[in-house]
């Protein structure tokens, strides 16, 4: 009797350990990175998760990349192949992208997943951007720009890093900037819609709202439709040019309910703060009048909201005066700040974002910025968010952006400007706040105080 | 058009005045002046005649005829990209000579009025050594389908055949050989080309890029006198061109009936081949006619990686039929036994072709996909059924009236929305 259990016990032993065996490989398999399963499962999340940096591999036919970089100045489309985390999409369409930055040693792309095959998508995506990071020394300063934007609760693209590799050969062509395109998919995912009318702003020459002209084509020289293509010049473009008069002829006793039916006022305050803060020379309120944005009016209403783009030149200058810098080009931001009320609104929002970049009001200055680290170790002063988020952008980059063989930077040049950043990080927000106080002490006083409901507030409105 | 139609006019009045100067003014002193003067011109060995067309003849030394066509089309073409307004335009206003000089030795030089950017049509000339050999050098249609062949006057429809549009390489500069034995048995082409034809236009330079282009054409008729009647009426024909393609977007383009771009270039490289067959069969005021045609372009080195990619493959093929049902006899030029101008009603003919033009690769495994470079090409085609009227008031006026009803696919499926259309077209054409 005994002798004819044993032998069932152990068979029914290995029969638990084969299944606990199987599990195990099992779980290991899934669990693996590269797994089929993994890959299927992958979003746009993925692409633009900024906690690493990416490899981009475009397979493109040699003579058309040569085509591409020598008529860099043309729109033209070639067909190519996108491999990323070994997802391939097939006939994808490339070409040159950017404006001042345009070249043909390292272009600028854009990829558009649907050229070739209709419909077709990418993690979701139907187009991608890939940032030259040719004005840009430090190589992070759009991504950077951005993130303040996001977290200040404005909507602003995602970004992330990429190393870009080219042709059958995998040569390295740099390292880019991974930037989502503002399109239908991204004002569904920031607004909760994406039936309303997308504009792109084209520079043409200075201009601030002032005088708007009443000819419907130059509003078509300058805002550039992305959605509603092939609506009528009247559908597509009499509700800018209402938007610029109605910002014209609005009396700053009554801006904000005036430009109600228009504009959110305290979002374009906030917008131009950041501007402000992070030293934007090329935004909403450039040098050389607004540029840098995009303009989406709202489903069946003539509201309508400006989206940051393309802040490769931000960062410009630590000392750079605020509050006022460039509101005489401005229209606008005149008729703010000539309103108490609403310039009061303006000084609140460059409190906050000084406090949203960090440090803390009384941090005290670091004394040897070379050997600097974020986290602060006990005893040094603590890091603000925007130093911490350079302090995680550099490593990430570096060795790919040294051995970058199409920059026009040099080595020297990336380590000088990423340590401008960090600097600028520290002592921003400071110099900042000191300037305001300068115009209104009491008001940035009460803005100190009250800032910390002000920024969960602004940190919870919806993306 | 008004401006074109008054041009025209103009120069139909200028050519009939012209036609006969000398007689003019004889008439003009009186009876039997004028057979006084075609008697001192014989003499001469001078005459202008105006028979089918004004003509300055030097017995046995020069014969120059004046040629010329102008037609005017009004068209309703109701696809997507363009509106159903109906819209006239003068379609063509071509001017030319032609002849021979020493009975051996024949030219033809035609132009395009309204074309500034090329203007030149044919432009040759032709030594004929024998029935047998004649040898021709100049500019004119490489020697390749029988529809693309067939000048303007003598087409049954106001279009060519998309196959003949798109497919057959039309005109270039080059020489041939050509000659046919007696009873025509036999017609042979053959030439050489500086590149591949004007209607495969290419996007780069084609002149320093593409090398020659070499084609030729047999037509047979191997019937025997005793051969029944009906199918001595048919001649078989086959045709091929083989030359390259500089690197590029140089493929062959697919246009509808109303001109838009159903299938864009793709990449090629390499060797161009193109087959054609054609038949033909006329018999009293009946007659068929029918090609396949197939284009190949080789894709050397064209794939996303550099690699080969199978063969960007085009066909097309058409099959027509025409009834002269006031029974004149079927040629070239059809001539109404009861001309309009002499109390007749004119000559009236029915027309019926049904045809496709395709486009894909030499693959059938992987996806399908539209990109210039992809290895398995959506296959696109475009089918015509057209049926039509031609009125041949005389041997130089016709008016004709086509409807077409085109049906558009990809990967065999008919295109939603975009797919179904309908074309109208009326022309009237005046031709010398």
């Amino acid at each position: 009797m005994s002798g004819s259990t044993r032998p069932s016990s152990i068979r029914d032993l290995r029969t638990w350990v084969v299944a606990a065996c199987l599990c195990a490989l099992t779980s290991v398999w899934m669990a693996g990175g590269g797994s089929p399963v993994a890959a299927e499962e992958a979003t746009a999340d993925a692409l633009f998760d900024d906690s690493r940096l990416h490899d981009i591999w475009i397979r493109v036919n040699s003579s058309d990349w040569a085509r591409l970089r020598e008529g860099y100045l043309e729109n033209t489309y070639y067909p190519a192949d996108i491999e990323w985390q070994g997802q391939v999409v097939r006939n994808a369409g490339i070409r040159v992208r950017g404006r001042t930055s345009r070249n043909g040693q390292k272009p600028g792309l854009h990829i558009d997943f649907g050229e070739y095959v209709s419909g077709q998508r990418f993690l979701g995506l139907k187009s991608l951007d890939l940032d030259n990071l040719w004005q840009d020394p430090s190589m992070i300063r759009d991504r950077l720009a951005m993130r303040v934007f996001l977290r200040m609760g404005l909507p602003a693209p995602r970004e992330s890093h990429a190393r870009v590799f080219v042709g059958s050969g995998r040569e390295f062509a740099g390292v880019y900037g991974v930037i989502e395109v503002i399109d239908k998919l991204f004002l569904a995912r920031h607004f909760g819609e994406d039936d309303g009318y997308l504009y792109q702003y084209h520079w043409q020459d200075p201009f601030g709202f002032d005088n708007p002209p009443t000819s419907l084509d130059w509003y078509a020289a300058r805002f550039d439709p992305r959605t509603h293509e092939n609506e009528s010049a009247t559908a597509l473009f009499a509700p800018v040019r209402g938007l610029a008069q109605a910002i014209m002829d609005a009396p700053v006793e009554q801006l904000e309910s005036a430009l109600a039916p228009y504009l959110d006022l305290r979002t374009y305050i906030t917008h131009i703060a950041i501007d402000n803060v992070l030293s934007q020379p090329d935004g909403l309120l450039g040098n050389l009048g607004m540029s840098n944005f995009y303009l989406y009016r709202f489903e069946g209403s003539t509201r309508a909201q400006m989206i940051a783009w393309d802040q490769d030149l931000a960062f410009e200058d630590l000392d750079a005066p605020p509050p006022t810098k460039n509101f005489d080009l401005n229209v606008l931001a005149q008729k703010i700040w000539a309103s108490p009320e609403l310039r009061a609104a303006y000084l609140e929002a460059l409190v906050d974002v000084t406090l949203a970049i960090g440090p803390p009001p009384g941090t005290p200055e670091v004394e040897n910025s070379l050997t600097r680290q974020c986290p602060a170790p006990a005893g040094q002063p603590a890091c603000g968010w925007l130093e911490s988020e350079i302090f995680r952008m550099h490593p990430q980059i570096q060795e790919a952006a040294l051995a970058d063989p199409l920059t026009p930077h040099s080595d020297e040049q990336f380590d000088e400007e990423i340590q401008f950043l960090k600097r600028f990080a520290r002592e921003r927000g400071r110099i900042v706040r000191q300037y305001a106080s300068e115009v209104d002490p009491e008001r940035v006083d009460v803005a100190l105080r009250t800032a910390s409901d002000r920024l969960q507030s602004r940190s919870r409105r919806p993306r | 058009m008004v401006k074109g139609t008054l041009a025209t006019l103009f120069v139909v009045a200028w050519l009939l005045r012209a036609a006969s100067p000398a007689f003019a003014q004889a008439e003009a002193l009186g009876p039997g002046a004028r057979e006084q003067a075609i008697e001192r011109e014989r003499e001469r060995g001078l005459r202008v005649e105006f028979d089918q067309r004004p003509s300055i003849r030097v017995d046995g030394v020069l014969r120059l005829d004046v040629r010329l066509i102008s037609q005017g089309d009004w068209r309703d073409l109701s696809t997507p990209a363009h509106d159903t307004d109906a819209a006239f335009d003068l379609q063509r206003l071509r001017l030319g000579i032609d002849g021979v000089v020493l009975r051996k030795l024949e030219y033809q030089l035609e132009r395009e009025m309204r074309d500034r950017r090329d203007p030149w049509r044919d432009a040759f000339v032709n030594l004929r050594v024998s029935r047998a050999v004649e040898v021709q050098a100049g500019h004119f249609k490489l020697p390749f389908s029988l529809d693309q062949t067939t000048g303007s006057k003598g087409l049954d429809f106001t279009d060519r055949s998309l196959a003949a549009s798109y497919l057959a390489p039309g005109r270039d500069v080059g020489v041939m050989v050509h000659g046919s034995t007696r009873g025509s048995t036999l017609g042979y082409e053959a030439g050489m080309f500086r590149r591949g034809g004007k209607t495969l236009l290419l996007t780069d330079d084609p002149i320093a890029a593409s090398p020659r282009t070499v084609a030729g054409r047999l037509v047979l008729r191997p019937w025997l006198p005793s051969t029944p009647k009906a199918l001595r009426a048919l001649s078989l024909g086959l045709a091929a061109t083989a030359g390259h393609v500089p690197e590029g977007l140089n493929g062959v383009r697919g246009r509808t009936l109303a001109e838009d771009v159903f299938f864009d270039r793709v990449y090629v490289s390499g060797l161009r081949r193109r087959v054609g067959v054609e038949m033909q069969w006329r018999l009293g005021p009946v007659s068929a006619q029918g090609e396949l045609i197939s284009v190949r372009d080789e894709r050397k080195n064209q794939g996303i990686d550099d690699q080969d990619l199978p063969d960007a493959v085009s066909r097309g093929w058409y099959l027509s039929g025409t009834w002269l049902f006031t029974g004149e006899r079927k040629k070239g030029t059809i001539e109404p036994t009861r001309r309009l101008s002499r109390r007749g009603f004119g000559a009236l003919e029915l027309a019926g072709r049904v045809e496709s033009l395709a486009f894909g690769s030499d693959v059938a495994e992987g996806p399908s996909a539209r990109g210039p470079r992809a290895p398995r090409m959506v296959e696109t085609s475009d089918s015509v059924v057209t049926t039509g009227v031609n009125w041949y008031l005389n041997e130089f006026l016709k008016v004709q009236a086509d409807l077409a009803r085109e049906l558009r696919k990809d990967d065999g499926r008919v295109i939603d929305n975009r797919g179904r259309s309908w074309n109208r077209t009326f022309r009237v054409q005046f031709a010398l």
